[in-house]
């Protein structure tokens, strides 16, 4: 589904501050995986995503997406099969919109956007219902700007805007990071549920071991720009969060005192 | 102040919301600052005013206005996205280039207009004075081009220009090209002050290259006096502010420069100093009645 040949990003190149983020990355992603990709900070997470999405283009390599070659693809035009929820809750929808306008935005992802009317009773109606399934009763505010929902209601949106135009990857960036626990878990089983229902193929970057352990099938460590550990399949099974933590030590070759993981 | 004074603010407050209209719609929609709407109304006066001085309609002179003010916006649209230069220093470029383009239109630097057929001779032949024609005229273009901002707000494209203004990483993640949008929107808006420059050579009876000044500023004021009055909490309520905003503003001009004390009065030299005290006045007044702990 999503394969990642010889990738390169070189951040500030021949500069002083030249950082290479990603050096030489190969990675394929089957169909219907929900990759959990952990590391430390720095490691090359987030760059990996937003390239996949497009935010940024790689230095080097080939990223392809279901066989075909997106490497030139503008981020926009990736939207129509990808799908992002930032960690940031107020980056995933616009403030001054209203709820239904939001989503209307997102209905019409892939779509031309011309002169019909954004919101019209019929999917007034579909975004009732979608709103209705998340429990949070954000089916009654419609017209309700965005901008007044707490942080997590922002978030359950968002994952619900990220879906809407049914993409076929899902890409998450440490999507439940900046919420309370229990919206974090909310938001968590809101992701689940709609990876399942809808077969997506999924990357969600966390710092949280136990959440990639719980929702992951399969596990990525990264570390200096690199794939590191890879488990998955038979491998898969009975992993613990110990057992990720000794392989992260291995790895680093050093203790975790000054890391910044989080081991709930 | 005369009922004459009155009634100009009203002509000219009516008048100047499309260009208002026009800075809102980059300003505030779309949230990019744009100074080339400095040239684009000269420039729009220009072209007017020539077309007229040929024999062409006024009505189709002022849509050639229009025309030429979306192409301005669209060369600042092009330096900003495509050429990656800062929005304001884009305006910029835009608006100094504008005027060698408009004194090449015009041929000199101004060009009178009167004896000629104008948009107001229409409605002055139905029997209504000059400046009741330029009202009536003027209060119908602004509530029509009202009524088309609005429903354009609520459209597909319109609500992916509207999100563009508020958060470009959700809008391109929405599969949205902001690019497209900062082209539809500044084309657009700068078209929108050309056509008020068209029409507001027409009314005055001439068009001139150092016409434009100043005019991001009146539409800015026009902008905020209107927020501080209605808040921007609906595009509804937005779109009205502007225009009421923009009656305010010429209102508070035409009081300026018929006040007196003794011996001193102000004269039109002082307007860009009296059109500043407005700004701040309205920009502040929020934050004031909030101290003063009057709510919303």
């Amino acid at each position: 589904m999503i394969e990642l040949v010889n990738v390169r990003k070189v951040f500030n190149p021949k500069t002083v501050n030249e950082n290479v983020a990603i050096k030489g990355l190969n990675l394929k992603i089957d169909k219907g995986e929900f990759v959990a990709v952990i590391g430390s900070n720095g490691a090359g997470k987030s760059t990996m995503l937003n390239l996949i999405a497009g935010i940024l283009q790689p230095d080097g390599g080939h990223i392809l997406a279901g066989g075909r070659d997106i490497t030139a693809l503008a981020d926009h035009s990736r939207a129509s099969f990808i799908g992002s929820v930032f960690q940031d809750p107020l980056s995933g929808t616009a403030k001054s919109l209203t709820i239904e306008e939001n989503m209307a935005i997102a209905l019409k992802r892939g779509r031309g956007r011309w002169f019909r009317k954004g919101v019209n009773r019929k999917n007034r109606q579909f975004f009732a219902e979608k709103l209705a399934a998340l429990g949070l009763g954000l089916e009654n505010r419609l017209k309700t700007n965005a901008g007044l929902l707490s942080g997590g209601q922002r978030q359950c949106l968002t994952l619900l805007m990220a879906v809407m135009a049914n993409p076929e990857i899902l890409l998450l960036d440490e999507h439940t990071a900046a919420l309370d626990p229990k919206t974090a878990e909310l938001v968590m089983r809101l992701t689940a549920k709609l990876v399942e229902e809808m077969n997506l193929t999924c990357l969600m970057v966390t710092h949280n071991m136990k959440q990639a352990i719980e929702y992951g099938s399969r596990i990525i460590m990264m570390h200096g720009g690199e794939v590191v550990v890879d488990v998955r399949g038979a491998d898969r099974q009975g992993l613990k969060v110990a057992d990720l933590m000794h392989m992260f030590e291995k790895v680093r070759g050093e203790g975790l005192e000054d890391d910044k993981l989080l081991l709930s | 102040m005369t009922a004459y004074a009155l009634l100009g603010a009203v002509e000219h407050g009516l008048m100047f919301s499309l260009m208002a209209l026009g800075v809102f719609l980059t300003f505030r929609a779309l949230d990019f600052p744009d100074l080339s709407v400095d040239g684009s109304f000269p420039l729009g006066a220009a072209v007017c005013a020539v077309c007229i001085t040929k024999g062409v309609n006024p009505y189709a002179a002022v849509a050639a206005a229009g025309i030429a003010g979306a192409c301005a916006g669209s060369v600042t649209a092009f330096l900003n996205t495509k050429l990656k230069i800062l929005n304001l220093l884009a305006g910029i470029l835009t608006m100094i280039a504008s005027y060698s383009v408009i004194l090449r239109i015009m041929g000199m630097p101004n060009l009178p207009l009167l004896g000629y057929d104008t948009i107001f001779t229409p409605i002055e032949s139905l029997g209504f004075a000059p400046q009741t024609a330029a009202i009536i005229f003027s209060g119908c273009a602004a509530a029509l081009t009202a009524l088309f901002l609005i429903w354009f707000f609520h459209t597909d494209m319109g609500l992916a220009l509207r999100a563009t203004g508020d958060n470009m990483k959700m809008v391109r993640a929405q599969g949205i090209s902001t690019d497209r949008m900062i082209f539809i929107g500044v084309s657009a808006s700068n078209g929108l002050v050309a056509v008020c420059g068209g029409i507001a050579a027409q009314s005055l009876g001439f068009a001139d290259v150092n016409m434009g000044i100043g005019t991001v500023v009146a539409g800015l004021a026009s902008v905020i006096v209107g927020e501080a009055l209605l808040s921007s909490r609906s595009v509804l309520r937005a779109v009205a502010g502007v225009i009421l905003g923009s009656m305010i503003y010429r209102l508070a001009i035409a009081y300026a420069l018929s006040f007196q004390i003794g011996e001193f009065r102000f004269s039109p030299g002082d307007l860009n100093m009296i059109t500043a005290v407005i700004v701040i006045a309205a920009l502040s007044f929020p934050g004031l009645r909030r101290k003063v702990g009057v709510g919303r």
